[in-house]
């Protein structure tokens, strides 16, 4: 039973890490050990830490925690690991078995880097021409967006603070921005309702943010305050509004350094 | 519909297909998840023509797409939260977000106070939307899709 736990543990925490909600993994814990018998669960979840205490049928008890510090979004995995433990809770796998179907999740494939700058820079270009911005922009915009994914690339090499990133991602999309505009890089805007005749560097700013904001974390976070998971749900309330801050600051510091001429 | 929001639909399944790419969804869920982001886009249009007031539109397109992902994610025996995320992309207030930044820069009080307060809305009125449609979903399959669980002894 305890090599179990120890099995069991490890999804409960990929799948947190994964991006899965507190509830999901509480849930899966949940329904894994009573398929296997469990006289008492006690499942306590936030998304920094996970404590689970088992009572067998026998009156042993088991108890295991983990801590969890980092979290990437991989919802290949997610998915992956839901039906795992579907799977566990239907035909009640050994644990060697879950052990090497693990490694197997763990070792599945993601899309390669490149794709990732390819990515940023076309979200970037796209949610340019969603808020108005031209197809010149437009095209400043996608350049931008790789030019971010970049920064992150080496922010995530030097030190490993995410709110960090965040400012310096947003540090730089500003400034490059703005050089841009000062270096008259911008047309003028071509396809705005609005007749505008002034080229400005906003909806540039506004797409790159769109790869910044922390849009799902807030939502999750709300989702989590809402079902009852208050815990979690202030963590990621309070990381979430933090990481926006952190963008903020970012194109606040860029504004204060160019000496308010925007 | 004007050749704006033709684009603005078009830049909204593109946004929601990178996102799906960075969170590494694959095959037929990223199809799925960005088919989502079409029609977030699409609805909202549809919903902002007949109720002029942004956030009730927020809060009924976000149960929509929300629905829309509940079906989806039994139709692929996944969960539904990925795709619910990556389709409701193009609602993300970043946009008002940013202007809400540039007005407190200005140091133009009420009106920062303003912008701030309708970016959460919007905000809310999109968790809220989504947490309608889980809940009541997660409630209803409770009722009755749980078949009874016989333990056996883990040897």
């Amino acid at each position: 039973m305890e090599k179990l736990l120890d099995c069991v543990m490890d999804i409960g925490e990929q799948m947190l890490v994964s991006g899965g909600e507190v509830h999901r993994v509480e849930d899966s814990l949940k329904r894994i050990f009573t398929a296997y018998g469990a006289a008492r669960i006690d499942v306590f979840i936030i998304t920094s830490s996970m404590v689970v205490t088992i009572h067998t049928d026998d009156n042993r008890i088991f108890t295991q925690t983990r801590r969890i510090t980092e979290y990437t979004t991989d919802y290949e995995k997610l998915h992956k690991l839901n039906e795992l433990s579907r799977n566990i809770c239907a035909d009640r796998l050994s644990s060697a078995e879950i052990k090497t179907r693990l490694a197997e999740i763990s070792g599945s494939r993601t899309y390669p880097l490149w794709l990732e700058f390819i990515c940023y820079a076309t979200i970037a270009g796209a949610f340019t021409l969603f808020f108005g911005g031209g197809y010149g922009e437009a095209a400043v915009s996608f350049l931008i967006g790789g030019c971010i994914r970049c920064t992150i690339f080496f922010c995530d090499k030097v030190v490993r603070n995410k709110i960090f990133t965040k400012f310096i991602s947003s540090f730089a999309a500003t400034l490059l921005a703005f050089s841009a505009l000062k270096l008259g890089l911008i047309p003028m805007a071509d396809l705005t309702p609005t007749v505008e005749l002034i080229p400005t560097a906003d909806k540039i700013i506004i797409g790159n943010i769109m790869t910044l904001i922390p849009g799902i974390g807030l939502t999750t976070a709300l989702k989590d305050l809402l079902v009852g998971d208050s815990i979690a749900g202030m963590l990621r309330t309070i990381e979430a509004c933090i990481t926006a801050l952190a963008i903020a600051a970012g194109y606040f510091a860029v504004a204060v350094l160019s000496g308010g001429a925007l | 519909m004007t050749a704006f929001e033709m684009i603005q639909i078009f830049a909204g399944f593109i946004g929601s297909l990178c996102f799906g790419v960075l969170f590494n969804i694959r095959g037929k869920r990223l199809a799925a998840a960005a088919f989502g982001g079409f029609l977030s886009w699409s609805l909202f249009l549809a919903a902002s023509r007949l109720i002029p007031n942004e956030p009730i539109d927020y809060f009924i397109v976000a149960a929509a797409v929300s629905l829309y992902s509940e079906i989806m994610a039994r139709i692929l025996k996944t969960p539904a939260t990925p795709i619910a995320t990556t389709s409701l992309i193009p609602l993300i207030p970043g946009g008002s977000l940013y202007y809400t930044m540039t007005s407190a820069l200005e140091s133009d009080f009420n009106d920062f106070l303003g912008k701030a307060v309708s970016t959460l809305k919007l905000a809310g009125a999109l968790a809220l939307g989504i947490i309608l449609v889980t809940t009541l979903s997660q409630l209803l399959f409770k009722r009755i899709g749980r078949r009874p669980e016989k333990p056996k002894k883990y040897t």
